[in-house]
């Protein structure tokens, strides 16, 4: 197992028991790539200490040892990959030498893992938010998926790369797309993707485009959590016709948002500001403006629901207890809002019984990833029936569920099929849960870089059993006149495609070049604030690029080699066991505000004492942007003498200023510290626009 | 043949069993040694590492030696004075004749003071040492309480007595011939011994009530407040029980010589008069 | 009837103080008592292991050959309680515990310590079994209703493990089994490089 950018023993404490099992029981070797010495490298058996923002070439560098010794699965890679000698390619650029120039890895260890990788396999690859908060995080978690399908680790029990997520429904956040690019289930913003889902809520789509100012911003992305702020401040040039007035925050620890100081201008400048949370947030402290509305709702206990986990599962939550303490629960906070702006009959409409309903709606539309058999009663019932399934394949064995997998993860193709628990596994029957790899981007192709044109689909003879097609094949359409098997939403095209043997979505190779990325093969490039002006030079990063999610984003013109002379230090942040988020939960609870009473900073005792600090005292921290923490030095060996670390979990004070007087009377939490987020540093990535929280510059001073 | 088929055996199982070892060994080797006994070590260490330096004295004195002492205390010392009333019995002076004023007011009332505290001390603390036979709960409970109260209201009296006899209560060469003749009390006539308004049985009652209860004041405050690290919770238990039991039997000592031994003596902590008989052979040196 | 006992297999302890939690909030312990904590040593060092302590509920415990109350005994199942109406809060049982374990919340009488606080193994009291006066000084009495105490329940990576002597003892030497030979599988040298 390889885990980058990921504390699981503090961030997913639960898994660890999976994970410690697979060590215990298997003898799996358990590699951690991470710049401190996380409580997860406590239980490894190779620590490999990283410097932030340079996952991508240790990976390539793995890849490009991998493929030199000859290692990499030749036959999954000749039948089921496609773009892999463009890829192999640029690898080569990442000898162990260059990785250990770039990222601080003795040449000998890049050799080490990469052996360790080859005679064990399958190796489960698992990244978390220290993988994607980097202005190249794209690149980055493509090469983490790269690496497995060069070793041939996807598609199999044991393989495959798992992405812990933060809580028990970001899954399920993600898959209904709370997101500003896409419509849910990762339609997208096409007129197609709208007249789609129009069709499922039954509304009339002439009347969802009059909702909109023009047409033409229902199919523009939106602004994304990360900068949204600079809608409302107006400092960068935006795209929109109008700034942003209102917002409403629901259950969001926006103290997790970067350059958090700008955060606070923004919410002082907007007309209305709605906090829809069980706990004030820091957010309803941080503003001085009587623009702010806190709605108190319920906590996960006092509603129910269904919930979709990181392996795709999908669990039905009980309510426990009825709201208590005056607060409404999301459902009826959300009805309330719709009555009032008076679209009640239109958003309602099929919706009669909550939540029962809204998981019938889902089931009805989202069929690009087979959210269509997991009704209301099938997750019930798998709820009810827990003792019936096996603990170590998680299939029913007899009873009510008699072969489903536990939670019917997604793809679940119709309602009587059981579950994928695997993706890409062509071992098993589509209609057993196997699948090959989607055909998602055309037939043939012709890669820019080479010239040399391939087949997209898989090569012959690489099926699930039972295939009609013998070998690779198109996604369906055209079974249903006029759709396709994601829009058809009689769902015969699926059930026709289940019924050949076959999988709707097609049989094709999986991709090592992105032809619509600026790297078409991911690449290393320099973190905009890097503290290698050396580096900066031979990996710059890319251009500026306006319109990125409606905001122009500064990448070139932000990156000066000359910023470590005054910013020595990497500042990276994380997660604690005891804290969770933006805090505002945890932080209000007395037992863990007991074991965590204090915001910090971790600092190598050398460091700390080269800069003449004492442990225990207060320091300033501040970021090139000029936003600037006091928080309490705390030394540790855990990180290098070059990085400091903060725990993101802290709030309630800002530059050292305490808001404990802005909270509602007695509401404020047992505990308050400077944000980190204050200090990280302004950085996105190309791609998605996520915050780089990780891999930022910074100085100290004592306070 | 025969014989070669149970050695050929043996050979093939030694063989056999060394290949599956050293696999089983190159496997272990591949894993090296893992020092989880190593670490369960140093977390021991941890633990019973500062435990031994006065926590297993503490726990076996408590445990039993304690407890015996304070019962020795309060039973042989309390008999042998018994004895001593019997056998020898107690001095007796005549109360006829000229009285000197030997205690004025004020350190009369500090004398009381600290004698109610301190035998609320005594008696406190001798029922939470024999906690078991009352069954603790709320009476031990409030028995803290008063002993703390009386641990105050004692070490001011205290401070004030070592104000007003300090100069009284130095020791001075004589007082070792009244220690070697043990101030009399084991004669049954009333022969002068060397004592100037104090003698050495009074002056080290005196030394001990002020600095030894000192010395209590300051345990006793670590062991209330629980300030300081456990080592010296530990310590402060040990001292105060020892010094306690010393303090008792002293105590127990003034007890008898005022009420029992010297018929009278306590009417002069009342009126602060003393009979010059008294003073004649008790105090010879003291200047009326 | 078998001994009660805990065992902590520090391979497998994370150090997330879910124990922690899990008994404060399921007995409402005040907050600044510790039935139980996680000790760490060697902090962010290779060799870094952690811990869960609370009372050991020791064969011989040191606690009730010290207390001047006989305020703590120890039933026939090994499991060390203390009766909090008979305990005066003396504070001795704290000195002669290796493992820190007896804690005072604070009394009412000039900053008096209150009745000695420890881990019951989730047992309870000397009071009558489920009864509102249980559960109000001691807390949950889960060994009645015939479950495992709350931390060893809560516990993610199951390494605190919790109840008949034998039976831990056997679920303990099945995992070393497995890790390879007694204590070798877990190769600290392999990965920091430690001869």
């Amino acid at each position: 197992m390889i885990f980058i950018g990921s504390n699981a023993a503090e961030a997913h404490p639960i898994s660890m028991q999976h994970i410690l099992h697979a060590k215990e029981v298997n003898n799996a070797p358990i590699i951690v790539v991470d710049p401190r010495f996380t409580k997860l490298a406590a239980k490894a058996s190779e620590f490999v200490r990283i410097r932030p923002g340079s996952d991508c070439a240790f990976i390539m560098g793995l890849i490009n040892e991998i493929i030199q010794k000859g290692w990499e699965d030749k036959e999954f890679i000749r039948t089921r990959v496609a773009g892999y000698p463009e890829m192999a390619e640029i690898a080569t650029k990442y000898t162990p030498e260059e990785v250990e120039n770039i990222t601080g890895i003795p040449a000998a260890q890049t050799r080490k893992v990469a052996k360790i990788l080859a005679t064990n396999r399958p190796t489960s690859l698992t990244w978390c938010m220290g993988g994607t908060q980097h202005s190249i995080g794209s690149s980055i978690t493509r090469a983490f998926c790269i690496l497995q399908l060069v070793l041939g680790n996807m598609g199999k029990s044991g393989g495959g790369t798992n992405i812990f997520r933060g809580h028990d429904n970001v899954q399920g956040a993600t898959d209904m797309c709370v997101l500003s690019h896409t419509l849910p289930g990762y339609y997208g913003l096409s007129d197609g993707s709208w007249k789609h889902w129009c069709r499922v809520w039954d509304v009339d789509y002439d009347y969802i485009t009059s909702r909109f100012k023009e047409k033409k911003w229902m199919n523009a992305k939106g602004f994304t959590l990360s900068r949204w702020y600079e809608g409302v401040l107006g400092e960068e040039k935006i795209e929109q016709y109008t700034p942003i007035k209102a917002m409403i925050q629901w259950g969001c620890g926006s103290n997790s948002n970067s350059q958090y100081n700008r955060v606070v201008q923004a919410y002082n400048k907007l007309d209305l500001f709605v906090i829809v949370d069980p706990f004030p947030t820091m957010a309803a402290a941080t503003c001085t403006t009587d623009n702010v509305y806190l709605l108190p709702c319920s906590s996960q206990y006092e509603t129910s629901g269904s919930v979709t986990s990181t392996s795709r599962q999908i669990q039905w939550r009980h309510k426990i207890v009825d709201p208590i303490g005056g607060c409404r629960d999301d459902y009826s906070i959300m009805k309330d809002l719709v009555e009032r702006l008076g679209f009640a009959d239109k958003f309602y409409k099929n919706i009669k019984e909550t939540p029962e309903d809204i998981t019938r709606e889902i089931n009805k539309g989202t069929l690009t990833i087979g959210y269509n058999g997991q009704t209301p009663e099938r997750i019930k019932k798998h709820m009810e029936n827990w003792h019936t399934f096996d603990i170590e394949t998680l299939q029913a064995k007899g009873g009510p569920c008699d072969g489903d997998y536990y939670g019917m993860p997604w793809p679940c193709w119709t309602d009587t099929h059981p579950g994928t628990p695997i993706l890409y596994d062509v071992s098993k029957p589509v209609a057993e849960g196997g699948l090959p790899f989607r055909n998602r981007f055309g037939q043939e192709t012709t890669y820019v870089m080479s010239g040399r044109e391939e087949n997209q689909l898989a090569s012959k003879g690489v099926c699930n059993p039972g295939s009609e097609v013998k070998g690779g094949y198109a996604e369906f359409k055209d079974v249903v006149p006029g759709t396709n098997w994601k829009t058809d939403l009689s769902q015969k095209t699926i059930k026709e495609a289940i019924a050949r043997g076959m999988a709707p979505f097609g049989n094709a190779r999986a991709r090592c070049v992105v032809w619509t990325f600026p790297d078409q093969v991911p690449i290393h490039r320099e973190p905009l604030h890097s503290p290698r002006p050396d580096l900066i030079e031979k990996y710059p990063t890319y251009e500026d690029k306006p319109n990125h999610f409606r905001v122009f984003t500064r990448y070139k013109s932000e990156q000066n080699p000359n910023l470590v002379k005054e910013f020595p230090y990497v500042l990276t942040t994380g997660r604690m066991v005891e804290h969770m988020g933006g805090g505002a939960e945890t932080r209000s609870n007395k037992y863990l505000s007991e074991l965590q009473p204090e915001m910090y900073a971790e600092i190598n005792p050398v460091l700390g004492n080269n800069l003449g600090l004492r442990d225990g005292e207060m320091i300033w921290i501040e970021s090139p942007e000029g936003g600037k923490v006091k928080v309490k030095a705390f030394f540790t060996e855990r990180v290098d003498d070059k990085t400091i670390f903060m725990p993101y979990h802290f709030g309630g004070t800002l530059m050292g200023e305490s808001l404990a007087g802005n909270y509602p009377a007695g509401h404020e939490p047992y505990v308050m510290g400077d944000a980190a987020n204050v200090c990280t540093n302004y950085g996105y990535d190309i791609v998605t626009q996520i915050q780089a929280t990780k891999d930022g510059l910074c100085k100290v001073s004592r306070a | 043949m025969k014989k070669l088929i149970l050695p050929g055996c043996i050979l093939f199982w030694a063989m056999a069993g060394l290949a599956i070892a050293q696999s089983q060994g190159q496997l272990l080797t591949s894993f090296g040694p893992g020092p989880s006994t190593a670490a369960f070590h140093e977390i021991n260490g941890l633990f019973t590492g500062d435990w031994q330096q006065y926590g297993q004295l503490f726990t076996s004195l408590q445990a039993n030696i304690f407890s015996q002492i304070f019962l020795l205390v309060v039973t042989v010392v309390p008999l042998i004075f018994f004895l001593h009333y019997i056998i020898i019995g107690p001095m007796k002076f005549s109360h006829e004749g000229r009285q000197i004023y030997y205690f004025n007011l004020l350190s009369r009332c500090i004398h009381w003071c600290a004698a109610i505290s301190f035998a609320l001390l005594v008696i406190t603390g001798l029922l939470t040492i024999f906690g078991s036979l009352v069954g603790g709960g709320v009476l031990l409970r409030s028995g803290r309480t008063v002993h703390l109260i009386s641990a105050v209201t004692f070490s001011g009296s205290a401070l004030f007595m070592l104000f007003i006899w300090a100069k009284d209560m130095i020791i001075a060469p004589y007082d070792f011939l009244w220690m070697l003749k043990i101030g009399g009390y084991l004669s049954k006539e009333n022969k002068t011994v060397p004592a100037g308004r104090f003698n050495a049985g009074q002056k080290s009652w005196f030394w001990l009530a002020t600095l030894g209860g000192t010395v209590m004041a300051v345990t006793g405050y670590f062991l209330y407040s629980f300030q300081g690290n456990t080592d010296t919770l530990r310590l402060s238990a040990i001292i105060h029980n020892f010094l306690g039991a010393a303090m008792v039997t002293v105590f127990i000592i003034h007890l008898y010589m005022s009420l029992f031994a010297i018929k009278g003596a306590i009417r002069s902590m009342i009126s602060g008069y003393k009979p010059e008989a008294e003073l004649k052979i008790l105090h010879p040196r003291f200047k009326i | 009837m078998g001994r009660m006992k805990f065992l902590c297999d520090i391979e497998r302890c994370i150090d997330c103080s879910g124990c922690v939690v899990a008994c404060k909030e399921g007995h409402h312990i005040p907050v600044g008592v510790n039935r139980r904590r996680v000790i760490t040593i060697n902090q962010g060092k290779p060799g870094e292991k952690s811990i869960s302590v609370s009372c050991m509920h020791c064969a011989d415990a040191p606690c009730i050959a010290v207390c001047p109350t006989d305020a703590i005994y120890q039933r026939d199942d090994g499991i060390v309680l203390v009766s909090k109406d008979t305990c005066i809060g003396c504070g001795y049982c704290f000195m002669a515990c290796p493992f820190g374990a007896p804690q005072f919340p604070s009394g009412q009488v000039f900053g008096a310590r209150g009745a000695m606080d420890k881990c019951t193994f989730c047992a309870g009291g000397p009071e009558e079994t489920f009864s509102v006066k249980e559960q109000k000084l001691y807390g949950q009495n889960r060994i009645a209703e015939g479950k495992v105490p709350l931390c060893a329940a809560m516990c993610a990576t199951k390494a605190l493990l919790a109840g008949d002597a034998d039976e831990v003892a056997d679920v303990y030497r099945e995992r070393v089994f497995k890790r390879g030979s007694g204590t070798n599988a877990w190769g600290w040298d392999k990965a920091y490089k430690k001869k």
